[in-house]
């Protein structure tokens, strides 16, 4: 790249790389400080409140140090339970819709009649609002009305209907199958796009040596999906220690707080029980978690 | 096939090609019949919405949601945009839209370029120092912003959430734009410079109007987070008149809980824009994501 003039002892030259080199900055100046006013600046506030006790209101405002760290990860059984919902979330979606992802992306890179229209279908959901999402599931659960119990109930299985988000050992599965139903799209589509790149010839090479179907995947189509596995899983995390709209929206962290997840319980205490501080701690442990968890998303996305 | 030109394994290989081939159609049939079954699973939901939003609650309860309605009813929506408000989440929603995106994507677009095509001291770190907003939680700025907003005194109303709508759009705007401006020739630029052109004059006369494809699927992808967004929106708006259309169903599920009907109305409503757009744009909004997430 040539924005730089090599030296020249012209002072025109002199002056137009000097200009330059301010140039790059007046460029960022918006974004940068964008940036730092309305995200690095609160994210230091939130770290300052989160050492503190306070109700998010009054003046009335106390450094506690380290104690609502401590009453996250010691005394408060529902931030555990919560930490622990999110563990569960982040192994499930890592687990189902990365493979049906993957599995659907397989198939549908084949030249089959439609496929562009069953593409549509599987990524349909993920551009949904999720409070869209959630209600129109937590309709298909109703227990009374829902479309799943009518289903059971229909084919001989009503001894299995019941109310999917009101019973405690359902209501974290039936909120997750949600999230599944709206998650299988965007890894689809990623590794279809990964799929693309791999060269034909090393299929046709590893034929005609006699490879077999599951040779041919695990030993080139895998390899090759190495970068998009990295983005797949990174987001994966992330998001899943994100997660708040499913939860909020479906079962409120009920029924108890047995679908609480760090997301909602950091809500609940930041907005509706009055204790700043907690909450900002609380948000601090998911920022913390998920920014270990991007560095090699990160470290992905800024290679050149 | 290349196997042909094998003169000596010839007639093997044709063997073997012809018995891969029924295999293949095998294969391939129930491949079929499984994502056939698959999509239909996934198109359940659609179905349901519809079939529960164009009946009345007297027929739902009798004959089942699965049921083709006694006969088709319309004033759920009609109640639902009125009675609902609606009306008013849909407005609110498209005036963010109008002024966040552009916004956004045009502060974005001006810090991609030096990061693109411009050599600086500090290029990377400032690169890495914006992705590392991929991973952030909004969770972690939510009560300073509240206070912040209360400050400025546009707390509760729509100006309140341009701020950090911006900001978390920023570093994936970034990244897919920088991606996009070095693919465009240096060149080009030199050859304005030359020509007398100033930096400013090649973002908007060059760059800019090069990159309307990327710029294009960006709208679309922010238009459609920022119709979707629901925390910062629940924590800072709080007057039902400035309510976005997440917000707003939120609302409208409390008011109306049991009225399932008049319920799947409302979801209609609010995710038939966004169906339109996919059905007509799905391709643009797809090549984008990937662009976020996959390079070249």
């Amino acid at each position: 790249m040539s924005t730089i003039t090599k030296t020249s002892p012209n002072h025109r030259a002199t002056h137009r790389r000097r200009r330059l080199h301010l140039t790059p900055y007046l460029f960022l100046a918006p974004a940068l400080i964008w940036y730092l006013v309305f995200l690095v600046y609160p994210m230091y506030q939130s770290l300052t409140i989160s050492f503190m006790s306070w109700d998010g209101l009054s003046a009335n405002i106390r450094f506690i140090g380290l104690d609502n760290y401590r009453r996250i990860f010691f005394e408060d059984d529902t931030a555990r339970l919560a930490l622990w919902n999110n563990i569960l979330w982040t192994l499930g979606t890592l687990l189902i819709p990365t493979t049906i992802g993957l599995m659907l992306a397989v198939a549908l890179d084949r030249k089959l009649r439609g496929r562009t229209a069953l593409r549509a279908i599987f990524y349909g959901p993920a551009v949904l609002p999720l409070v869209a999402v959630g209600m129109i599931w937590a309709w298909m659960y109703n227990p009374q009305f829902g479309f799943i119990n009518y289903v059971l109930k229909a084919i001989g299985l009503g001894f299995l209907a019941r109310g999917w988000l009101s019973v405690y050992e359902t209501a974290l599965p039936a909120t997750f199958l949600t999230a599944v139903w709206g998650g299988v799209g965007f890894p689809m589509v990623l590794y279809l796009a990964a799929l693309q790149a791999i060269p034909q010839e090393q299929y046709e090479a590893a034929k005609m040596d006699g490879a077999n179907g599951r040779q041919l995947f695990w030993k080139i189509t895998m390899p090759w999906l190495r970068e998009a596995n990295v983005i797949v899983f990174s987001l994966a995390v992330i998001n899943s220690f994100k997660t708040f709209d499913l939860i909020y929206t479906m079962t409120y962290g009920g029924p108890g707080r047995a679908t609480q997840v760090l997301g909602t319980w950091m809500y609940f205490h930041a907005f509706q029980y009055y204790n700043a501080g907690y909450g900002a701690a609380i948000a601090w442990v998911i920022a913390i978690i998920t920014l270990v968890m991007a560095i090699p998303y990160i470290q992905r996305m800024s290679r050149d | 096939m290349t196997a042909t030109t094998n003169s000596g394994a010839n007639a093997k290989s044709l063997h073997r090609s012809a018995s891969m081939k029924a295999e293949q159609r095998f294969t391939d049939t129930v491949l079929y019949i499984v994502l056939i079954a698959m999509a239909i699973v996934w198109l359940v939901p659609f179905i349901i919405i519809v079939l529960t939003s164009v009946r009345s609650m007297g027929d739902l309860i009798s004959n089942g949601v699965f049921a083709w309605p006694k006969e088709i009813v319309l004033s759920n929506f009609d109640r639902a945009w009125n009675i609902g408000n609606f009306s008013t989440y849909f407005r609110n929603s498209l005036i963010l839209i109008v002024f966040k995106v552009p916004l956004g994507i045009v502060i974005a677009s001006l810090a991609a370029f030096p990061l693109a095509k411009m050599q600086f001291r500090f290029s990377n770190i400032i690169f890495v120092f914006f992705l590392i907003g991929l991973a952030i939680p909004i969770h972690v700025t939510l009560t300073p912003l509240l206070v912040m907003m209360k400050q400025l005194g546009i707390q509760g109303t729509l100006a309140a959430l341009i701020p950090p709508y911006v900001v978390f759009g920023l570093p994936f705007q970034i990244f897919v734009m920088r991606g996009f401006f070095r693919t465009v020739p240096s060149e080009l630029l030199e050859a304005a410079r030359i020509d007398g052109a100033t930096e400013w004059g090649n973002f908007w006369r060059i760059l800019m109007p090069l990159s309307a494809p990327a710029l294009a699927t960006l709208f679309i992808i922010d238009a459609l987070a920022t119709w979707n967004e629901l925390l910062i929106a629940l924590v800072l708006i709080s007057s039902n008149d400035s309510r976005t259309v997440p917000v707003g169903l939120l609302q409208f599920q409390g008011q109306f809980s049991s009225q399932y009907t008049q319920l799947m109305a409302g979801v209609l409503i609010s995710i038939t824009p966004i169906i339109l757009l996919y059905i007509f744009l799905q391709r643009y909004m797809v090549a984008g994501l990937t662009a976020g997430a996959l390079k070249e």
